[in-house]
């Protein structure tokens, strides 16, 4: 059985972020708009900035032996 | 960085970052530590300074300016075929690049020039989606032309400095230097896009991009 530890759900919850802000901006460089700048800042600038604070706050608040549970079992 | 380099760079991060979203238990280790850290702080922060560098080099190409639908006239002076007309004549003959041809001429050559020329282009952009805009012929300046957009170019050159118009009076070259005396709006330079004003007899060039 696979448990997924808190520090896994804020990965998880920061990649989540990161990801879709990386498509939005991969969108927006494909898009020859004006509008395209303002929504790669506003939007997916915003996500991958949520993605990355989020990650950098998942680390500061992880406790010493949080990361233990990546290694309780691999996936199947 | 071209676009497509940046738009591989945004996807690579993006798969990475899935990896890790999808497989969390790699982050046990050292290795799966540093590439968390990559995919989730240096390489999104990287993609996004790149994708906006992107976007702010392509702000200031010709197609860019012209991809509103409004600015399309301006698109069209461009192209008349009549030296009389001072931005075309500066395209067509490459007195500005062409691909770069609105923000040449319509950009600020002072220290803050680029950044208050990319602040009117969000103004444009506010006015165009939330505001009223206004007919293409009805686009005024935001401030009257600065003879020192001029003079970036053509300060030091020997037409400018010795034209037998800008010598004829010898206060004329240093009022035009000292911006008392416009290059545009002083009846010299005044035909510039005149949108709207064209009348039928106007001929367009088939050249340039």
């Amino acid at each position: 059985m696979h448990r997924v530890g808190s520090m896994s759900r804020r990965l998880r919850v920061s990649g989540i972020f990161v990801i879709t802000g990386l498509l939005v901006e991969a969108l927006c460089l494909v898009w020859s708009k004006p509008i395209a700048f303002v929504v790669l800042v506003c939007i997916g600038g915003a996500l991958i900035g949520l993605g990355v604070l989020f990650f950098l706050y998942s680390l500061v608040s992880a406790s010493p032996h949080t990361t233990d549970s990546y290694t309780v079992a691999p996936d199947k | 960085m071209p676009t497509i380099a940046v738009v591989i760079l945004v996807l690579f991060t993006a798969v990475l970052a899935g990896v890790v979203v999808v497989r969390p238990a790699i982050t046990a280790s050292r290795a799966g530590k540093i590439l968390a850290f990559g995919v989730f702080f240096f390489l999104p922060l990287f993609s996004l300074v790149a994708g906006m560098e992107n976007e702010m080099g392509r702000s200031e190409s010709t197609a860019f300016c012209l991809s509103c639908h409004i600015m399309e006239p301006y698109g069209q002076s461009l192209h008349i075929d009549d030296p009389s007309y001072l931005a075309a004549a500066h395209y067509q003959n490459h007195r500005v690049p062409a691909d770069a041809a609105c923000y040449t001429c319509h950009t600020d050559y002072a220290m803050f020039g680029t950044f208050e020329a990319k602040l009117g282009g969000l103004r444009h952009l506010y006015i165009y989606y939330l505001g009223k805009p206004p007919l293409p012929q009805d686009i005024k300046l935001y401030k009257p032309f600065n003879n020192r957009e001029c003079l970036h170019c053509h300060l030091g050159a020997r037409s400018f400095e010795q034209g037998a118009t800008h010598n004829a009076d010898p206060a004329t070259l240093p009022a035009i230097k000292a911006n008392t005396l416009s290059c545009i709006s002083s009846g010299c330079h005044d035909t510039v896009h005149n949108v709207g004003r064209w009348g039928d007899k106007v001929k367009f060039w088939d050249g340039g991009s």
